[in-house]
């Protein structure tokens, strides 16, 4: 039997109805085509569905969509703001962070959860906030130095 | 990976809870984090026709200071949220270390205490955790009330001594005696999203600031079908003057309480050597961790 659930998407109220065993990853991607959010290993290990549940970085695969009922999800598509990337979008693409971009989004969400709580991560810590987070090209160096970048420029941006 | 199909309830209490748990018996599982769950059911490891969730049952994701006394943990409480409270981290330094180990930090933000030690995997992180901590578990069903210590509540890989009908519905740690530190060390191939080659918990109480330990717990993950604890080097421990040599003499010790297995983490004659050397290495990290004990 489908459940009706009512959450907020990149800052969108949506209500919708989802079968138990539809997962979350399978209701953004499916339901709502937000296909920025990409499925992986299907189990945890990737990273490759990270979005944000409530400010928390979590694995969309390993969500079901009914517990995502009365919550607030970023994903990749909520981050850039009257088409301007977000400061970590545009480190990405400076940096050359981005190699076949599968496992970008996800990426890009750890270290948005690990900006929102310490804007002024030692490297060991961003390291750490993506250890969930498989890259498969091994673009990690340049990963690294993108979100460091992204810090400062956030960092500046607030305090001008 | 698909999920097979099921119906989800969602009790607002707990109560309603018990009563579904009682009228569904063995068909029902409990969600709470899903980490570990969800990915049985896509390997179709478990088929539950009915999926029970603790998300808005009240109380269940606290944490909650007993005055001089101890702490009372809710079984929703977080990985991440348990590595991160200063009162964990403090008092209860075992159990924080061990929760910021658990898988990664997308996983921590969603993975449960009760969930880690229900689903009983010998290679658990908590597990060992609260074993060197006095861990007395709450067990509830609709008709029935225990408590249970956690080192009486494992049984062997995946097995416990919970109920069908019964739910974990809260975590009581006492607080450790004064001069007491702790750690956790855990040894994988690599730092996150790991399942342990060897783990160690120790807890160890001094006098005071130079004085004789006067209590050693160790537990041991990884090594046997359950965690175990290391008796024998805990009393060899009990009553000497703490040393690096006598810290490596309890690892020595600690080895024969243990029956690792040979699979492809790691060979049982490389874990009966790192099990001396972890423990040894624990009991360094705990020993210099009571020395900076503050009232």
């Amino acid at each position: 039997m489908k459940k009706a659930i009512q959450l907020t998407i990149n800052g969108q109220p949506v209500e919708a109805s989802v079968s138990p065993n539809q997962t979350l990853v399978q209701f953004l991607r499916d339901d709502m085509g937000l296909t920025g959010t990409k499925h992986g290993c299907g189990l945890g290990d990737c990273g490759a569905c990270t979005v944000l549940l409530d400010g928390k970085a979590v694995n969309s695969c390993l969500v079901l969509a009914v517990q995502a009922d009365g919550c607030q999800i970023l994903t990749i598509e909520g981050l850039a703001e009257n088409g301007k990337l977000h400061p970590l979008q545009q480190a990405f693409v400076d940096k050359g962070a981005i190699q076949c971009g599968f496992c970008t989004p996800g990426m890009i969400l750890s270290a948005k959860a690990l900006l929102d709580e310490k804007p002024n991560p030692t490297e060991l810590e961003i390291r750490t906030a993506i250890s969930g987070n498989l890259c498969r090209c091994t673009g990690y160096q340049k990963i690294v130095e993108a979100i460091g970048e992204a810090a400062e420029v956030i960092r500046f941006r607030e305090e001008s | 990976m698909l999920l097979p199909k099921f119906d989800y309830h969602e009790p607002a209490t707990l109560e309603e809870a018990l009563r579904l748990l009682s009228e569904m018996g063995g068909n029902a599982r409990i969600i709470a984090g899903g980490t570990d769950l969800l990915v049985r059911m896509k390997l179709k490891v478990e088929k539950p026709s009915q999926l029970i969730s603790l998300r808005k049952i009240p109380g269940f994701d606290a944490i909650i200071r007993r005055e001089n006394h101890g702490v009372t943990i809710g079984p929703a409480v977080t990985a991440a949220e348990l590595s991160k409270n200063e009162l964990i981290l403090d008092r209860f330094t075992p159990i924080a270390l061990a929760a910021g180990r658990l898988g990664a930090p997308v996983v921590r933000n969603r993975a449960t205490i009760g969930g880690n030690l229900v689903n009983a995997r010998p290679a658990a992180d908590l597990p060992p955790a609260c074993m060197v901590l006095d861990t007395k578990l709450k067990l509830k069903s609709a008709t029935t009330e225990r408590e249970i210590e956690v080192g009486e509540f494992f049984r062997g890989p995946g097995e416990t001594t919970i109920e069908p009908n019964e739910l974990l519905v809260s975590i009581f740690v006492e607080t450790p005696a004064p001069w007491t530190g702790g750690a956790y060390i855990k040894l994988g191939a690599r730092k996150t999203l790991e399942i342990s080659m060897v783990n160690v918990a120790v807890l160890l109480t001094l006098q005071d600031q130079e004085g004789i330990i006067v209590d050693a717990k160790i537990a041991l993950g990884a090594v046997a079908p359950t965690p175990v604890r290391a008796f024998a080097a805990e009393e060899y421990l009990i009553g000497r003057q703490p040393s690096t040599e006598v810290f490596h003499e309890a690892g020595a010790i600690g080895v024969g309480m243990c029956e690792p297995i040979t699979d492809h983490r790691g060979s049982m004659e490389y874990r009966c050597l790192m099990i001396e050397t972890l423990t040894s290495r624990a009991l360094n990290q705990a020993y210099q961790n009571a020395l900076a004990w503050k009232p």
